[in-house]
């Protein structure tokens, strides 16, 4: 097996504990005028560039800068449709598979990483053949505050399930618990990202090479309608060509599809590129007399509720999110943010030093509905630095998304008083900034060629040595935290494709 | 620190309105940190993007990224170049001086009127959860206001936070070098 990686290879030595580099100048992330995505609300307006939903490029890719919350779906993650029916300009559908197939896969892949957790913590989940490898991690003030604040409600919580190990497992050492770990990588390789976790133990079977520096522009196929080979510009600028039995894309949903299209890859259905969910990151802020060190952990220690989400006839929307305690949006010094303090001047410089170490969220990730018309193509006129045409975003809110986050944005408010925050705000959100990364939908997999791109095992219809398995394959996006499901169906799929080379 | 980009005249105006963004108070301000020393070295040029996270020394960019940083840069200088102008203007049409050479108030004056040209008045703006974190689409008094939060607040390698003044106004630990870890936290400790 050979992975055909655009970005590099990078070592531990590579990262640092620099917000400056990270968040204000996308160390990690892909360059905004190299490699830029442009975006609109439909297809009447016109494409601006955007750095919307950045993801790392590079061996290791959402991982190295990942915040390692790794709940599974809900089983009625599975069956948005057969639970609500049709609902209006939704393309709303069940998975062609339920939460008991990716059970025994979720299960490995908590044990691949290490996750911290408790079984049973979550009183909502689906059932689970055992515990989670590690215990939960130690809590933070902030998730103390959260878990006070849910207490007070009546509601439940649990620590978030984490890659982050709470102690040594296997041949790896406890996570290093610091401020700077999401949206940083790690300089102290103990968290559960790829490169310290399924890169190594994928090097060790001795089949699989990793080759950096190579970006593939597109998939050529050969006259019975198979992908014959992937055509790339390696490290040195020279193109070349990489035959195989079989491709699988891993690009992320975005960049899946734009390769996809790059190649003039067949669409009879008309759905590539379609039904893009992306979440959304929003919260309630509050502040607090006593500290809560919202960069304990840099958000990383969680403390969640899914009290709120199944779907409830009396709210006026249909399902709901994940709720869970973090520090503010980015709780580092130089782009804290404390709502309606002055930009500048002593009373600023007071806000900072009073409050920085007094602020914390409860946040939510929207649990946003598919449409068909909020899609990835290409763009007609913006290129990337190759010269190759750029993914185009086109997404508007469905009036679902926008009464959800209204509500669910309320409700954080809510936990946050009552968890004795002296003044709070609230932040619905109206528009999609991309601010998750998170990306799923583009390549539905479902049983009907008609209507779906990749069957039920993540093999294209029309392609029938092509596999997808990012999140591009997800009928729907769920409320929750994505990674975990992403690996868990990319073994089932392993299993599969396996399985079938044996026949 | 050397100048490396900005002239002497630059250096002098925006040391002085850095030090009315973050004041100097029972506690250090921009001047103390060097927030201007932090500007002229990222106007300097691609060689002082990313810090080496080892400590010291800079990263050195590929060619595609150092040109697309450079590009950047290039709009920012003028930016700045504009901007130091401008407030040299209204100055002028104030008092008939350079900006550096206003009082405290009269110089709060002139930047807010700037604040409220580029923003609108602040009561008339929407709480955000985030503040701008790109410098790439800002006006000049949104790019002053942001690089002087970097300049008090980044790692001491980017040439500011002097002393670790930004850091320790906050009462944020910090890491030692970028590529250390701080396993020091306060609070409660215990599993849940």
């Amino acid at each position: 097996m050979l992975v055909l990686e655009r970005g590099p290879w990078p070592e531990a030595a590579d990262f640092g504990a620099d917000e400056l580099a990270n968040v204000n100048r996308h160390y990690l992330t892909p360059d905004p005028d190299l490699n830029p995505r442009t975006l609109r609300s439909s297809t009447s307006t016109a494409a601006v560039p955007a750095a919307f939903s950045n993801v790392p490029q590079m061996v290791g890719g959402g991982t190295v800068h990942w915040t390692g919350l790794v709940p599974r779906f809900q089983p009625s993650d599975f069956r948005q449709r057969s639970l609500h029916g049709v609902v209006a300009h939704s393309s709303l559908e069940d998975w062609p598979i339920d939460y008991e197939d990716l059970e025994p896969y979720y299960d490995r892949v908590e044990w691949e990483l290490g996750v911290s957790g408790r079984a049973g913590a979550n009183i909502h989940e689906g059932p689970r053949r055992r515990d989670y490898p590690c215990p939960p991690l130690p809590p933070a003030p902030y998730t103390e505050r959260f878990r006070t604040g849910c207490e007070k409600l009546g509601l439940s919580s649990f620590p978030t399930p984490s890659a982050l190990l709470s102690k040594p497992f296997g041949s790896r050492p406890k996570t290093v618990v610091h401020p700077f770990i999401e949206r940083h990588g790690d300089p102290t390789a103990t968290k559960s990202t790829a490169l310290n976790t399924f890169v190594p133990a994928a090097l060790a079977t001795g089949r699989v090479t990793f080759q950096p520096g190579t970006y593939v522009h597109a998939l050529e196929r050969a006259r019975d309608g198979t992908v014959a080979a992937a055509i790339f510009t390696d490290s040195e600028g020279r193109n070349r060509a990489q035959s195989a039995r079989l491709f699988i894309l891993a690009c992320g949903a975005i960049e899946s599809t734009r390769l996809w299209l790059l190649s003039g890859l067949p669409d009879a259905s008309g759905q590539v590129g379609r039904n893009l969910t992306l979440h959304e990151f929003s919260c309630a802020l509050g502040t607090f007399d006593e500290p809560v060190f919202g960069w304990m952990g840099g958000g990383h220690i969680a403390r969640s509720t899914l009290d709120f989400y199944e779907t409830q006839d009396d709210r006026g929307f249909i399902g709901g999110c994940h709720v869970f305690a973090s520090g503010p949006r980015s709780p580092w010094p130089i782009n804290f943010t404390v709502p309606a303090s002055p930009l500048w001047g002593a009373a600023a410089k007071n806000v900072d030093r009073t409050l920085f170490n007094h602020t914390m969220a409860a946040a939510f990730l929207l649990h946003d509905l598919p449409q068909e018309s909020n899609r990835v193509d290409l763009d007609p006129e913006v290129t990337d630095d190759w010269g190759l045409p750029v993914a185009r975003i086109t997404h508007r809110m469905h009036t679902n998304d926008i009464a959800q986050a209204a509500w669910f944005a309320a409700r954080c408010g809510e936990i946050l008083a009552a968890a004795g925050a002296t003044q709070t705000w609230t932040f619905p959100i109206t528009t999609i900034t991309g601010n998750a990364s998170h990306q799923h939908g583009t390549l539905r997999m479902g049983t009907d060629p008609e209507r779906c791109v990749l069957d039920s095992d993540c093999r294209a219809f029309e392609v029938p040595n092509l596999y997808a398995v990012d999140g591009s394959g997800f009928p729907t996006g769920s409320g929750l935290n994505p990674t975990l499901t992403i690996m868990a169906n990319a073994w089932r799929v392993a299993d599969r494709i396996a399985e079938a080379a044996r026949r | 620190m050397t100048r490396l980009f900005l002239d002497e005249h630059a250096w002098t105006t925006l040391e002085a309105a850095m030090a009315r963004i973050i004041p100097t108070d029972a506690d250090p301000g921009a001047p103390e940190a060097g927030t201007v020393d932090f500007v002229d070295r990222y106007l300097a040029g691609p060689a002082y993007v990313y810090a080496d996270p080892s400590g010291g020394e800079f990263l050195r960019l590929d060619e595609r990224r150092s040109v697309a940083w450079m590009r950047r840069i290039e709009v920012l200088r003028e930016r700045y170049h504009n901007g130091v102008a401008e407030l040299d203007r209204r100055a002028n049409e104030l008092r008939r001086t350079d900006f550096s050479e206003l009082s405290e108030e009269d110089q709060d004056l002139v930047l807010g009127a700037l604040e409220v040209e580029e923003l609108g008045p602040p009561d008339t703006r929407d709480p955000v959860m985030q503040r701008p974190v790109s410098d790439r689409h800002l006006g000049f008094f949104e790019t002053l206001v942001l690089h002087t939060r970097q300049g008090f607040f980044s790692d001491p390698a980017y040439g500011g936070n002097r002393g670790r003044a930004g850091w320790r106004l906050v009462a944020f630990p910090g890491p030692t070098l970028p590529a250390d870890a701080n396993e020091e936290m306060p609070g409660p400790r215990d599993n849940a």
